[in-house]
């Protein structure tokens, strides 16, 4: 599976599972309180049920006329009566602070009904009846509630990578079929590439022809073919490509790609002030810092004016590269690093050079900037650490 | 500090006794005296206003109305009751002695003293 279909089908089953999730754990959310409440209501009812016994018995001491007369409890149930004034009369608890407003109340781990009285019977005008709440059927509610969160997350997990996949399956194919068409184009550009650029070398070498100059031309030509060529490659084998990280002198590879631009330098007559600190080294694969250090020059030769300065400064910090061009307008230069922060997404669309860069800069966690003063000049800076 | 303590505990035992033993004596000088004589239920009365007013405070309001104006219509007890016992005089009582005679048959009928759990 491609880089770019995982990265699909995660943020389709991201999407897909948060939601769905949200919406499974609110309805069983309000499920779960729903249940509840009508658990605590059976509850509640057999506090009621109980209030009326008492209200009966209650009844009856009223009309008896003996030296004790026995209050009613019942366990698990508490209770306690009260006369019109709210005081305490008699019963088998004493609750503390009863909200007297409400009829069912809940308070800590019991259930509390206030039932009023009338006629008053032995004075008194409430019972105020209470029992722990049974917890059990609650936790059987809860671990079922959980058991069904549980079942459903895996059912619409599955279900959600069935539809992703099915849904990425025309992506992927146009995906394979461009890069079929990239991968044949490329292969049949690298032989003739590589024929015109022997073959000039081997013109300038051994033969004193005049033309200089046309060849000079096709050299940069080829060269700017090659380039594409190794970017489009770069471009395709990047998700597979096997890196070689490594300590590698930067320095040094930044010397030698000056050197490999030095024919279009010098057709464009451009002055090259270079600021290398040498045996810049750290980690990076050979291919990866080639492709950063190529499309950056690349853009500041081409977009250079003629007999223009080109700045080129690496340090243990940054890579800066300026030229003194036309610039970039400052509405541009927000289009470029949107298109940067585009490019990191991967939604591409756009030159090939600044994804690369992109890519680059992403892999190895580099801070890329964009500076530039319109028909002045402009600097980019890859600064290594972040 | 034993001493103390058992001092305090007699102290307050004979304080109780001499009080109730008071009430006691009022309820029965005051009230008990007739009622036993012509044989009139009275705690079956108090249970009837306690059935209707429910505290102390609203019996004896409502007590202390009847007993300076005894009349059957304003009466705690059916019409029937009269059948068979005598309607009541109005008491030759002060106020003062009429409030405590009152209190002290509330509390000589408290059904607070009666209860007991289980």
């Amino acid at each position: 599976m491609l880089h770019s279909e995982k990265r699909s089908l995660f943020r389709f089953l991201s999407i897909y599972l948060s939601s769905t999730f949200l919406l499974f754990l609110l309805a069983t959310f309000i499920f779960y309180n729903y249940q509840k409440h009508q658990i605590i209501d059976i509850q509640n009812s057999a506090l009621s049920i109980e209030a009326e016994h008492i209200t009966q018995s209650l009844r009856q001491l009223n009309q008896t006329f003996t030296e004790t007369l026995t209050y009613p409890q019942k366990e698990p149930f508490k209770s306690a009566i009260y006369n019109l004034d709210k005081s305490y009369i008699f019963g088998s608890f004493k609750p503390e602070n009863i909200l007297w407003a409400e009829e069912y109340y809940q308070k800590e781990n019991r259930l509390f009904h206030i039932h009023p009285l009338f006629p008053y019977y032995l004075g008194a005008s409430y019972i105020v009846i209470s029992k722990e709440i049974n917890p059990k059927p609650i936790e059987h509610l809860l671990k079922m509630s959980i058991l069904f969160l549980f079942i459903a997350g895996i059912f619409f997990t599955l279900l959600g990578l069935f539809l992703g996949k099915l849904f990425i399956a025309p992506m992927k194919e146009s995906i394979e079929q461009m890069n079929k068409f990239i991968e044949d184009t490329t292969h049949e550009f690298n032989t003739p590439i590589s024929t015109i650029l022997t073959n000039i070398e081997l013109i300038e070498t051994m033969y004193n022809c005049e033309g200089k100059e046309e060849l000079k031309r096709i050299e940069i030509a080829s060269k700017t073919l090659s380039r594409l060529y190794e970017d489009l490659t770069y471009l395709k084998l990047n998700h597979n490509y096997h890196r070689e990280i490594k300590s590698l002198n930067v320095s040094k590879l930044l010397e030698d790609r000056i050197e490999y631009f030095n024919t279009l330098v010098e057709s464009k007559k451009l002055k090259v002030i270079q600021n290398i600190e040498p045996n810049i080294i750290f980690d990076i694969d050979k291919n990866d810092a080639i492709r950063l250090i190529d499309n950056i020059l690349s853009n500041a030769i081409k977009y250079n004016k003629k007999e223009g300065e080109l700045y080129i400064t690496l340090s243990e910090k940054n890579l800066k590269v300026k030229n003194a061009g036309l610039g970039i307008k400052k509405e541009d230069i927000h289009l470029i690093q949107n298109r940067f922060r585009r490019a990191n997404s991967s939604e591409g669309g756009f030159g090939i050079g600044l994804d690369i860069i992109s890519q680059v800069v992403e892999r190895y966690g580099f801070k890329f900037t964009i500076d530039s003063t319109y028909n002045k000049n402009t600097e980019v800076n890859i600064q290594w650490k972040k | 500090m034993e001493k103390i303590i058992i001092k305090s505990f007699l102290i307050n035992a004979f304080l109780i006794m001499t009080i109730t033993a008071e009430t006691n004596n009022i309820v029965e000088k005051n009230c008990l005296a007739c009622h036993s004589q012509q044989k009139i239920p009275s705690e079956l009365i108090y249970r009837r206003y306690l059935l209707k007013y429910s505290t102390h405070k609203n019996i004896k309001k409502r007590l202390l109305e009847y007993l300076k104006n005894p009349k059957k219509e304003s009466s705690i007890m059916p019409k029937q009751f009269f059948l068979k016992f005598p309607q009541k005089k109005a008491l030759d009582l002060n106020d003062t002695t009429l409030s405590t005679s009152i209190d002290a048959y509330l509390n000589y009928y408290d059904v607070k003293k009666k209860l007991v759990l289980p």
